[in-house]
């Protein structure tokens, strides 16, 4: 890409914002894990918060690299992750079905 | 309600031949994608881009309704933000000090035909905001929500909706043909 230094500058700083946002998902995915009551709810906050959280870090590694070689290959893995995360907590989620585990209620 | 698509018999030599050139095409992005600018990885990429074409063909064959442009073009920004929303909503709920979880389930039947539409629906219903698919039986989805007061079957229906839009299925009766 034939772009200035100024210009490859505020992409850069971009990237950087997006990463820094990204990275309270992770967190909040992970306090989710732990402080959650039972295996669905665990499951809510692991796949929904962890794929927005790695979908900033995608778009700021994007837009610091520069190249969208690079660009195509992090939407690819942001993708491939996505689809791993959803199945996995749909077959998770069954299987726990299947076991008659009772979500937890509020009461 | 909508029926089950088959395929249909005898399809014309050019179908078949469109079908695997798309294939080869996507599995060619990918590996291009992969191994980047370096010539020489081809050696091994062409034979595994044909190989994954053909198996691809095997496991999944085309279905009568292709994926529409317009549809996609709904869907992603549609899905992005639900997505966001999702993440935002379960931030919300994490690391507050006071938890604000009524959990329960809700039973969804949908009107999608079986095959990859209602495959896909019922993955991206885990992407958004409190909902989570628990079971799928046939057309009738169990749905876990991290709270009983959010609008579910609203935002089921709507994702629903995006679904037979990207999927070119008629939410009618009548089928694509």
């Amino acid at each position: 890409m034939a772009a200035t230094k100024e210009t490859m500058e505020i992409l850069y700083n971009c990237g950087t914002l997006f990463i820094i946002l990204g990275l309270p998902f992770f967190l909040s995915g992970t306090v989710g894990l732990i402080r959650f009551p039972d295996i669905y709810t665990r499951l809510h906050a692991l796949t929904k918060a962890d794929n927005v959280g790695l979908g900033c870090i995608v778009c700021g590694l994007a837009l610091q690299s520069g190249s969208w070689a690079v660009t195509a290959k992090l939407l690819l893995i942001w993708l491939l992750v996505l689809v791993a995360s959803s199945a996995s907590c749909h077959l998770i989620a069954r299987s726990a079905m299947q076991k008659n585990i009772e979500p937890w209620t509020r009461s | 309600m909508i029926r089950d698509h088959h395929v249909p018999r005898g399809s014309t030599l050019f179908d078949v031949n469109r079908h695997s050139f798309l294939r080869i095409l996507v599995f060619s992005a990918v590996w291009w994608v992969l191994t980047g600018s370096d010539i020489s990885s081809w050696i091994v990429g062409i034979p595994a881009v044909l190989i994954a074409s053909k198996l691809s063909l095997m496991l999944s064959p085309p279905s009568q309704c292709p994926l529409s442009l317009l549809g996609a073009l709904h869907f992603i920004p549609f899905f992005l933000y639900q997505s966001f929303r999702g993440g935002i909503d379960v931030m919300r709920r994490t690391l507050l000090r006071q938890q604000l979880l009524d959990p329960g389930l809700v039973s969804y039947v949908t009107i999608l035909p079986r095959g990859s539409a209602r495959i896909f629906f019922v993955n991206t219903i885990s992407l958004l905001p409190g909902t989570l698919s628990a079971k799928l039986d046939e057309n009738q989805v169990t749905v876990h929500t991290l709270d009983r007061g959010m609008p579910v079957w609203a935002n089921i229906q709507a994702l629903e909706y995006h679904v037979a839009a990207l999927m070119n299925i008629s939410t009618q009766k009548k089928n694509c043909l």
